[in-house]
């Protein structure tokens, strides 16, 4: 038993630095994502100069936004599922079940990581974004254009994260079902909700 | 063998793994099992996955959910309730129809039917109290009414519908006007039928007599309300009797107006507008109009959203954005009810709920190439036309199929998962993809609010204090006018389908 705590403190420490530090950049991401759109509106219809990037530069914020804060709420039990069945089903039972789902997306994010890792280093991953450059100079007159492999990393480092959450949730489930729940620290926040 | 990645996917929704866990594992369980495919298929998957989440229209679901985040911090749930009891708390029954009305004009905001149970109900529950109702009898109420919100635009799920099946959101969302308020009158109308049974009491029209106005926030509605209804007068003038309008040369050239005389005549029409408006004050009382002038800040809202997509100005993602800024500008600097240490919450609640919704598209977007390519709608069509021939009857099977679907799944993973495997059969059968589109989003929504899973019922309970089994027979008879309107909109499609063709946004 002390060896599960002792497995499960670090990963623990882990989200919760980690998924902190990505909860406020998410912030920062759907902020930015506001300011891209508005600048594509004003410069569009107002100036009547479309600008080339705000439409790539949003969903490559919103690729992040979504890689680096959906774990914290699968963390925060906000993915949806039906879970009517494990109500009506003895606890110990229950208990078994919901560690073999664990397991089952254990597996799925696994893989994932796999493929995610040969996306990002593969052929598609070299091919650069369409217009977002980034300055190398202070003066802005040297630039770098994104590569796509940027933009890849964002569902790539989600999976990774998401993965390392649910082997907080395994070794949460493990050792509930060992009966010591009880010492279990609470890592539920405000519930997701997802329509 | 493919085939088998439905009845699979089933199983672990079923036993309980998280949809977009269970969109993946199925799927990738058989492609690994079969030996006709390859791990380039399982890549595939992941692909699909990632490019649907890289979408530009996707990206109104977290605006709007940002927008009705910082409206709702913005306190204009209070103004909104206020405002619907100017209007209908002197009916019998008073409470229970601003509850309805109140829905109603939160749907053009929000489009969440979660956000509405827990907005209105905190607040509205406790009132109905008061006045002598039953906890239950307010609890079903603000549970059945919230439905609306998922109808009545904006809506998420309609959003998430037409970019997985690639159909035109601004038609969805005016496709969902009517039945939006088909669903609101239909309670209003068994509210009316119980309040003279039960002797449901009436309510004062004005809660909070002698209220005061900030001076920025009057001259803003002022203003809004001239140039709204003064553009509404302007574009029926226009189209009465053509001044202002395009007109069509010998040779078949389109002429637009001078600018000039836009500028006049819309001119014209905002002062016409406020002199009618000079003329109506003199016949309400002051605390109405105080209560009047404080809603129309709110209800701008909607207006932006669909009057910009209606006119073409914007996409639907440009308009949420619109909604945002608005919601914004109107928090700080006219309301000043917001404070910058507000935003760090309302945007990671936003973020947080929208990639959820966007890691569950992008799981369908995967799922819906491993439905096509294992022909399970054909083959479901197959088994579906040994029932019956006749749409109508096969359409009545669906209805009670969504109809128990949102019984326990959530009416966004419900379109997710069922839209890429029903809508080509019925739309092979000749059903309209938008009209079938509306059926889908009806029929599982109001699921939201039926027991033993509804959503909002658990809601509404944790609002109230009220138990689910109490409210779920409470329900009941809102229930009843909701399928009744489930229906009506199945077999007379025109209740849906008149906004969009009348706008174009349907051939």
């Amino acid at each position: 038993m002390a060896l599960l705590h002792g497995l499960l403190r670090p990963i623990e420490l882990w989200n919760d630095w980690v998924l902190g530090l990505g909860r406020w950049i998410a912030v920062i991401c759907i902020a930015l994502m506001v300011v891209c759109i508005l600048l594509q509106v004003f410069f569009r219809y107002v100036l009547n100069n479309a600008l080339p990037w705000p439409d790539e530069a949003a969903r490559f914020l919103m690729l992040w936004m979504t890689g680096l804060i959906a774990p914290l709420a699968y963390r925060r039990g906000g993915f949806v599922s039906i879970d009517l069945a494990l109500r009506l089903i003895p606890e110990r039972l229950a208990a078994l079940i919901s560690l073999v789902l664990l397991v089952i997306a254990g597996f799925v994010l696994y893989w994932g990581i796999g493929i995610g890792y040969s996306e990002v280093t593969g052929f598609g991953g070299r091919f650069d974004t369409a217009s977002l450059y980034v300055p190398l100079s202070l003066d802005f007159t040297e630039w770098y254009r994104v590569p796509r492999s940027w933009m890849f990393s964002s569902l790539f480092v989600g999976v990774i994260l998401l993965f390392v959450v649910n082997l907080e949730l395994i070794l949460r489930s493990v050792i509930t079902m060992l009966g010591e729940a009880s010492r279990l620290r609470p890592i539920m926040g405000d519930d997701v909700v997802v329509e | 063998m493919l085939i088998w990645f439905l009845p699979v996917f089933l199983f672990f929704l079923l036993v309980g793994l998280p949809v977009f866990f269970g969109l993946l594992a199925a799927p990738g369980l058989l492609i690994w099992l079969d030996p006709e495919t390859s791990t380039r298929d399982i890549t595939l998957l992941y692909r699909n996955v990632y490019n649907g989440m890289d979408s530009f229209p996707l990206m109104a679901i977290p605006f709007f959910m940002l927008a009705g985040e910082l409206m709702n911090r913005g306190g204009i749930t209070e103004r909104l309730v206020e405002f619907s009891q100017a209007l209908m708390g002197h009916f019998r029954g008073g409470l229970a129809h601003v509850n309805i009305l109140s829905s109603m004009l939160f749907a053009g905001l929000s489009g969440s039917a979660v956000a509405d149970t827990s907005a209105l109900g905190s607040m509205l529950i406790p009132a109905m109290e008061r006045q002598g109702y039953s906890r239950r009898f307010a609890a079903a109420v603000t549970a059945a009414s919230s439905v609306i919100g998922p109808i009545i635009p904006p809506s998420g799920i309609m959003i998430i519908y037409a970019y997985v099946m690639g159909e035109s959101v601004a038609a969805l969302f005016l496709a969902g006007i009517v039945p939006g308020v088909m669903v609101g009158v239909g309670l209003m109308l068994v509210v009316r039928l119980m309040a003279n049974r039960y002797d449901l009491p009436k309510a004062e029209r004005i809660v909070h007599k002698n209220q005061s106005i900030s001076g920025k926030e009057y001259w803003f509605s002022f203003v809004l309300l001239r140039l709204n209804l003064g553009w509404l007068l302007f574009a029926l003038f226009r189209g009465v009797t053509g001044i202002a309008g395009e007109t069509v040369a010998e040779d078949g050239a389109v002429i637009g107006p001078a600018p000039f005389t836009i500028w006049v005549t819309f001119g014209v029409c905002v002062l016409a507008v406020h002199v009618l408006l000079m003329g109506l004050r003199r016949s309400v009382d002051h605390d109405f109009r105080i209560v009047t002038k404080r809603a129309v800040v709110p209800l701008q809202t909607p207006i932006l959203i669909l009057g910009g997509i209606l006119i073409g100005v914007f996409t639907p993602t440009e308009a949420a954005t619109i909604a945002v800024a608005y919601a914004l500008v109107v928090g700080f600097f006219v309301l000043g009810s917001m404070k910058l240490a507000d935003m760090p919450d309302v945007l990671s609640r936003s973020a947080m709920t929208s990639a959820v919704v966007l890691l569950l598209v992008g799981a369908a977007v995967a799922f819906k190439v491993v439905v096509s390519l294992s022909m399970a709608p054909q083959i479901l069509a197959d088994f579906i036309l040994t029932l019956s021939e006749n749409p109508l009857i096969l359409l009545f099977l669906i209805n009670i199929l969504l109809f128990i679907v949102g019984m326990f799944l959530d009416a966004g993973p419900a379109i997710i998962i069922l839209g890429p495997i029903l809508a080509p059969i019925f739309t092979d059968l000749g059903v309209h993809p938008v009209h079938f589109a509306i059926i889908m989003s009806v029929n599982l929504t109001v699921g939201l609010a039926t027991p033993p899973m509804g959503l909002v019922l658990f809601v509404a309970s944790s609002v109230s204090g009220e138990r689910v089994e109490t409210i779920a027979k409470a329900i009941l008879p809102f229930l009843a006018v909701e399928i009744l309107v489930i229906f009506l909109i199945t077999y007379f499609p025109a209740f849906s389908m008149t906004i969009p063709r009348l706008t174009g946004f349907v051939q």
